[in-house]
C-alpha cells in the first residue's frame, strides 16, 4: 500500500468520522462540565434529529442539508422540553439519578423514532458516489461537505463562548459554578442555554453520521461510546479537547482494520476510554476530574 | 453614627445547628473593619450571613436602609455588596480582562470607567490582562478576585481571608490596595489571619471565638488589649 492510498483509505475515512464524533462529543463535554453529569440520552438525541432532517428533506424535496438546519432547532426544543420535563426536578439530587433518568429518556426517544419512523435502515441519498481527486486525495462531496460542516460548528460555537456575554456567563458556570453565582449569573439561563446548543449539537452529528452512513434507529446508541471515549480523552468541560479527542477515536476506530478484524472496530473507543481513565483521567487538555 | 452594615445578634447556621450565636457587627461607611479570632470561630460564617449564604434563624442584618436578613445573593449583589470568597474566588480558566467582565456581569452600559479603575488599583494586572488567572501567582490571582469584586461598584466589600498564604511582601501590597479602595468610597469588611498586622491597619476590629463575639474596639485599643493579645496574638 502506498503512502496515498493509506491516507485515501484509512485516514480520510478517519478524520470524516472523528469529526462527526467531535461535534457529539463537544455536547457531551458540555453537559459535564456546566451541568455536572453523563448524559446519556445523547445518541438517540441524535437518532431523532437525523430522522427530523429525513422528513424535513421529503417535505421539500430537496436536499438533505435542508434539513440541518431544521433539525437542529427542533432538537434544540426537544432538549430544553427534556430538561424541563425531567432534569430539572432532580438537579439538587445526587447527580446519579439524572444521570439514570437520562437512560431512561434516551429509551423514550428510541421508542418514539422507532414508532414514527420505523426500525428499518434507510439513507438520505441512495447510488453510488464517486469521490473527487484533490491533490491526490480521494474525497466525496458529502465527506468535503461534512468537514466544512464541522469547522462552521466548531468555529461558530468557540467564537460564540469567547466572545459573547452568555457565552463567557457557560464557561465561567463550568469553571466555578459558586463563583459565577455570587457574580449575578443566573443557573436557570445558563442551563437552558446550553441545552439548546446540546441539542442542536446532537442533530448534527446525528445528521452528519446519516449522511455518511446510513440511518436507523440504533445508529445514535452506537455513537455514545466513541462520544463519551473522545470526551473523555479530550479532558472533560474543553470544547478543544473533545474536537481533538473526536479525531483521534475516528482515526482510530479507521486503523484498528488494519490489525484487528473489522467487528472489533467499535470495541476501539473502548480501549481508548479504558486507557486514557488509567493513565490520565483528565485528559489530553486537563479536564475536570470525574 | 449611622452604619451602612449592621447585624444584630445574628445567629445560625449551615445546616440544623447555630454556628453564629449572637454575632453583631457594623460597618460605618468608608470604614475598614477586621475580624479576627481563632480558627472555626465563625468569621467566614458571618460574612455568608451578610452575602445571604446562610440560614439566619436569629437577629437582623440591616444594609444602607434595607433589612437584607434573608434575601438571595444575586438580590444583595444588585444591592451593593459584593464578597471575595476565601478559596476558589477566581475563574482560573478565564483571563483576567474576562475575571473582570463576568464581575460585570449585571451591568449595563460602559463599563471602561469600571475597568480603569481596577486597572488603575492593580496596575500589575494590566500587563496580565489576556494571561489565565489560574496562571497567576496567589498574590495576583488575589487581586483579579478583589478586581472581579470592584468591577460591580459596591458600596461594601466583604474580603474573606485576602492575604491567606500570601508572603509578607504581598499582604503589605494587599492591604495598601485595601486601603486604596477604602478611600475610593468603598466600605471594607475584612477577615484575617494575620490579626496583628490586620489590626494595625484597620479602623475597628472584632475578635469572634465560638461563633459570638468577645471582643470589640479601634485597632489600637484591641491590640493594647492584654487578654486580646494572649488569646490571639500570640503574646
Ligand atoms: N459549608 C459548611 N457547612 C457546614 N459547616 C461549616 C461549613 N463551613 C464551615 N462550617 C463550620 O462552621 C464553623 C465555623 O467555620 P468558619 O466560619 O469557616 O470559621 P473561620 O472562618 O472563623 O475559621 C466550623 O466549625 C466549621 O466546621
Ligand atoms: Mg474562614
Amino acid at each position: 500500500m502506498t503512502f496515498i492510498d493509506f491516507i485515501n483509505f484509512h485516514i480520510v475515512p478517519g478524520v470524516v468520522l472523528g469529526s462527526i464524533y467531535a461535534v457529539g462529543a463537544i455536547g457531551i463535554t458540555m453537559v459535564f462540565g456546566i451541568l455536572r453529569f453523563a448524559h446519556l440520552a445523547h445518541g438517540d438525541l441524535a437518532t431523532m434529529g437525523a430522522f427530523i432532517a429525513l422528513s424535513t428533506m421529503g417535505l421539500f424535496g430537496a436536499s438533505p442539508w435542508v434539513g440541518l438546519p431544521v433539525a437542529m432547532i427542533f432538537a434544540a426544543a426537544i432538549a430544553v422540553g427534556i430538561d424541563k420535563t425531567f432534569y430539572d426536578y432532580l438537579r439538587d439530587r445526587p447527580k446519579i439519578l439524572t444521570v439514570m433518568a437520562s437512560l431512561g429518556v434516551a429509551l423514550m426517544l428510541r421508542s418514539v423514532v422507532q414508532v414514527v419512523w420505523g426500525v428499518d435502515s434507510t439513507t438520505y441519498q441512495r447510488g453510488i458516489v464517486r469521490p473527487d481527486e484533490y491533490f491526490g486525495i480521494l474525497l466525496r462531496d458529502r465527506e468535503l461537505y461534512t468537514l466544512l460542516a464541522v469547522a462552521t460548528i466548531v468555529i461558530g460555537l468557540e467564537a460564540f463562548l469567547r466572545k459573547s456575554k452568555w457565552g463567557k456567563a457557560m464557561r465561567a458556570m463550568s469553571d466555578n459554578p459558586d463563583l459565577a453565582r455570587l457574580s449575578g449569573v443566573d443557573n436557570r439561563h445558563v442551563t437552558m442555554l446550553t441545552w439548546a446548543i446540546v441539542g442542536a449539537l446532537c442533530a448534527a452529528a446525528g445528521f452528519l453520521l446519516g449522511l455518511n452512513n446510513e440511518l436507523n434507529s440504533m445508529m445514535g446508541w452506537h455513537l455514545l461510546l466513541p462520544m463519551f471515549a473522545a470526551a473523555i480523552l479530550g479532558g472533560v468541560g474543553r470544547v478543544e479537547g473533545a474536537l481533538l479527542g473526536g479525531l483521534i477515536v475516528g482515526i482510530a476506530e479507521e486503523l484498528s482494520v488494519l490489525i484487528l478484524p473489522g467487528q472489533y472496530k467499535a470495541a476501539t473507543a473502548f480501549v481508548i476510554l479504558l486507557l486514557i481513565l488509567l493513565v490520565r483521567p483528565r485528559g489530553l487538555l486537563n479536564g475536570k476530574v470525574l | 453614627m449611622s452604619a451602612l452594615l449592621s447585624m444584630q445578634a445574628v445567629r445560625g447556621g449551615y445546616g440544623d445547628a447555630d454556628i453564629l450565636q449572637g454575632v453583631s457587627i457594623t460597618v460605618a461607611p468608608r470604614e475598614i473593619v477586621v475580624i479576627v479570632g481563632p480558627n472555626g470561630a465563625g468569621k467566614s460564617t458571618a460574612m455568608k450571613a451578610v452575602f445571604g449564604l446562610l440560614h439566619v434563624r436569629g437577629g437582623q442584618i440591616l444594609f444602607d436602609g434595607d433589612d437584607i436578613t434573608g434575601w438571595a445573593p444575586n438580590r444583595i449583589v444588585k444591592r451593593g455588596v459584593c464578597y471575595v470568597p476565601q478559596v476558589d474566588n477566581v475563574f482560573r480558566e478565564m483571563t483576567v480582562h474576562e475575571n473582570f467582565e463576568m464581575g460585570a456581569f449585571l451591568r449595563k452600559g460602559d463599563l471602561d470607567a469600571a475597568y480603569d479603575r481596577v486597572y488603575g488599583l492593580f496596575p500589575d494586572l494590566r500587563a496580565k490582562r489576556k494571561a489565565l488567572a489560574g496562571d497567576l501567582s496567589g498574590g495576583q490571582r488575589q487581586m483579579v478576585a478583589m478586581g472581579r469584586a470592584l468591577m460591580l461598584d459596591p458600596k461594601l466589600l466583604l474580603l474573606d481571608e485576602p492575604t491567606a498564604g500570601l508572603s509578607p511582601k504581598y499582604m503589605e501590597q494587599i492591604f495598601t490596595i485595601t486601603r486604596d479602595v477604602r478611600d475610593s468610597g468603598v466600605s471594607i469588611m475584612l477577615v484575617e489571619q494575620h490579626a496583628k498586622q490586620a489590626l494595625a491597619f484597620c479602623d475597628r476590629g472584632y475578635v469572634l471565638a465560638t461563633g459570638a463575639n468577645r471582643h470589640e474596639g479601634t485597632g489600637a485599643a484591641l491590640l493594647a488589649d492584654r487578654e486580646v493579645a494572649q488569646m490571639f496574638l500570640g503574646g
